[in-house]
């Protein structure tokens, strides 16, 4: 699976990637992943899961899925 | 005591060929402490009905209160002036170098009226002033005029405020730009200087900030813990390592990137204008403004399909979607030529390519034909025709010197539907931000006394979950309830009106957006302490709070002795209307719902809901009653 950390969520990541490649022999809960990850939930706004809006709590993932997470987006120059 | 201003205003009436200095004390100073306060005390005196691109405009270049401090974001000035592409009030802020060189050359601001009757520009340096020939830098690129006004005053390192072809021809979207890559882009401030025959100002200074601030240790430490924060803080850290582009994948992945004239909220060629592709394909580098840590400005070039000058730096978001997206273009690289043409002819990025995919639209629907375009295929996804636009629109050639007026002019002039496809508020392109999904932009958008800008307050996403940081941090201003982004309602309108004024603040006293709390890492008492080490003022967050409604008060009032009301707060109509794609498809804005979330904002600013304009009381409240006698005046 490909994870997105968009935004600031790379921050968050021990060596701040914004792409993550990550095995999944299983669908996994994308919260669990997400809680595996030590990756803040009250900055994840905005989820896509293969180009589509998801819900993080309910979202289901597999292998070969391209996953995007991105925080709160405020606007700017 | 030092107050963190120079109490001097230098005054230029370029009719006359004079220049002279008014001296603007600290009392004066608390109320209107630089940028956009400055600018709306000085505009509510230029005569009601002036023509915009005549000499009675005055064009005022104003640092905020702490613009020139050691302090990592606060970099801005404002250019203002009646906008000739709104009739309104008109503002535009940059950072980058000028701001702060005007500071040190003894000025806390410049007033410009007048019409020189050639080219001319002004030179400044530590306390005088000059008007000089300009003969020999009129219908040069900014670039070439640089380098010649550095050369014939012998010094590199001036900082020269400038037009290019866009200003000098008045295209109502002009912008100004200094050091060919800080752009006051919005409202037309660059047709403004181009009406007056100014082609720059040019300034240098050997003052420091230090100098004028009242407790300048306290200032200095505070700007070496704030650079040490911006790695540590993820949004700062963001702006750093990617910059505005970031948003481009998560506005697209939210459904309200704007695509092809906002009918749809998904790009389908997003992967290829996004951030991890402008990286590969354009950044050279990255850049900052004064004294600033972040350093979120891109460095970029490109040799491959285009060949884009690397002189006029990267394009930031509001660039890249207007110029790919909104205009159905895939090719990164393409964007990078039309800002690169944009800088080169000082046009706004934003309204400039509204106004082509407005075009766009208006061709496909057959309003207009190759007749008018010149044999232009202008269809969304032309990138040779998006390009070929912007050199018309410069030069006022065919079509382009239709899409100079600014898409409510065009719309007019090409009638039938053409208006639906202006999108457009008080004659004032909208920003890349779709309020279908954050509607409280839909209100600013309306509200703004400038037209659909996009900052004028923080968009909902920032407090719409009660453990974000952005959130959070926001709890000093009295923003204790999270809300859905898109929730309009009273209470989303209170909160719109914290954030507006907190905006304002920020707009006056010279940060960045990106800089303060919610936005951004620095923290609402961290600003409070800047401002009382500059000062010396001990001043609260509500006094702050204050300085910027009192700022926006005097904007309000110069639009209503214009003669706008609440009826011009208003949207396009296609935001009433349903996204096309995406997960938001469907979804429009309630005009029901908006119009009451109006209401409520006009009672929560303490204005007349029904004419949407200050009352003398608010404005009392405010120690601006003669704002309220400059509206009845009229």
């Amino acid at each position: 699976m490909r994870l997105h950390l968009g935004g600031h969520l790379a921050w968050y990541d021990p060596q701040k990637r914004s792409w993550l490649e990550l095995p999944l022999p299983d669908p996994t809960s994308l919260v669990e992943l997400v809680r595996q990850l030590r990756l803040p939930e009250g900055e994840i706004a905005v989820v896509a899961v293969n180009g589509r809006a998801a819900r993080l709590e309910e979202a289901i993932v597999s292998d070969g899925d391209r996953v995007e997470l991105y925080p709160p987006l405020g606007g700017g120059s | 005591m030092a107050y963190g201003g120079t109490g001097k205003i230098l005054r230029v009436d370029l009719t006359r060929a004079s220049v002279s200095v008014q001296e603007f004390g600290e009392d004066l100073y608390r109320l209107y402490p630089g940028g956009r306060a400055l600018a709306g005390y000085f505009l509510l005196k230029v005569p009601r009905g002036a023509d915009p691109l005549g000499p009675a405009n005055a064009l005022v270049l104003a640092p905020g209160l702490l613009t020139g401090a050691p302090l990592s974001t606060a970099t801005r000035f404002t250019a203002a002036a009646k906008s000739p592409l709104t009739g309104a009030y008109g503002e535009s802020e940059a950072g980058g170098y000028w701001g702060p060189e005007l500071r040190m050359a003894g000025f806390d601001a410049i007033v410009i009226t007048g019409r020189a009757e050639r080219p001319v520009y002004l030179w400044v340096h530590d306390g005088q002033a000059e008007i000089r020939d300009a003969g020999h830098l009129w219908k040069r690129d900014p670039e070439e005029a640089q380098e010649t006004i550095r050369q014939e005053l012998g010094d590199k390192m001036i900082r020269v405020l400038q037009i290019g072809l866009g200003g000098e021809n008045l295209v109502r979207y002009a912008a100004l730009v200094h050091e060919l890559r800080h752009y006051n882009g919005r409202t037309g401030m660059g047709a403004v200087m181009g009406s007056k025959n100014l082609k720059a100002v040019a300034v240098r200074g050997s003052g420091h900030y230090l100098d004028l601030a009242h407790n300048p240790q306290a200032l200095a430490e505070l700007g070496r813990t704030l650079a040490k924060k911006v790695k540590e803080h993820p949004q700062s850290w963001d702006m750093q390592v990617k910059g505005t582009p970031m948003l481009v994948g998560g506005l697209n992945a939210a459904g309200i990137l704007p695509t092809r004239n906002f009918r749809q909220g998904v790009f389908e060629g997003v992967d290829k204008v996004r951030w991890e592709a402008y990286e590969k394909e354009l950044l050279t580098a990255r850049r900052s403004c004064y004294a600033c840590a972040v350093r979120c400005k891109r460095e970029i070039a490109v040799n491959d399909r285009y060949q884009v000058s690397s002189s006029y730096g990267g394009p930031e978001y509001e660039a890249i979607a207007g110029f790919s997206s909104n205009c159905g273009v895939d090719d990164l690289q393409a964007v990078a030529k039309a800002n690169e043409l944009c800088g080169r002819y000082t046009l706004d990025t934003i309204s400039t390519s509204s106004s082509i995919s407005f075009a766009m639209e208006c061709f496909e629907h057959g309003l207009i034909g190759l007749e008018e375009t010149g044999g232009i295929e202008l269809r969304f996804g032309n990138t040779d025709a998006m390009l070929k636009m912007i050199d018309l629109i410069a030069r006022r050639e065919g079509l382009g010197n239709l899409l100079a007026e600014g898409t409510r002019h065009a719309a007019e002039v090409i009638g039938g539907d053409a208006h639906y496809f202006a999108m457009q508020v008080k004659g004032m392109e909208l920003a890349m931000h779709d309020p279908r999904g954050k509607v409280s932009v839909g209100l600013g958008y309306a509200i703004s006394e400038t037209g659909a800008d996009h900052i004028t307050a923080f968009h909902d996403t920032l407090f719409a979950n009660p453990a974000s940081i952005t959130f959070q941090s926001a709890a000093p201003l009295g923003i204790t309830e999270a809300l859905p982004a898109r929730e309009l309602s009273s209470k989303k309108a209170a909160i719109y009106a914290v954030g507006e004024n907190w905006s304002s603040l920020g707009r006056v006293i010279g940060f960045c957006y990106f800089g303060p709390a919610p936005r951004s890492f620095i923290q609402v008492d961290e600003v409070v302490s800047a401002v009382r080490a500059a000062t010396g003022w001990e001043v609260t967050v509500q006094d702050l709070v204050r300085i910027g409604e009192r700022a926006t008060n005097l904007a309000r009032a110069f639009n209503a002795r214009e003669g706008f009301s609440r009826k011009d707060d208003t949207l396009p109509d296609r935001l009433f209307a349903p996204l096309e794609n995406g997960p938001l498809a469907g979804v429009g804005i309630s005009r029901e719902e908006f119009e009451q979330a109006m209401t409520a904002l006009y009672i929560a600013k303490g204005w007349n809901p029904e004419t949407g304009m200050p009352t003398r009381d608010r404005l009392k409240a405010l120690d601006i009653e003669w704002a309220a006698d400059a509206m009845e005046a009229a």
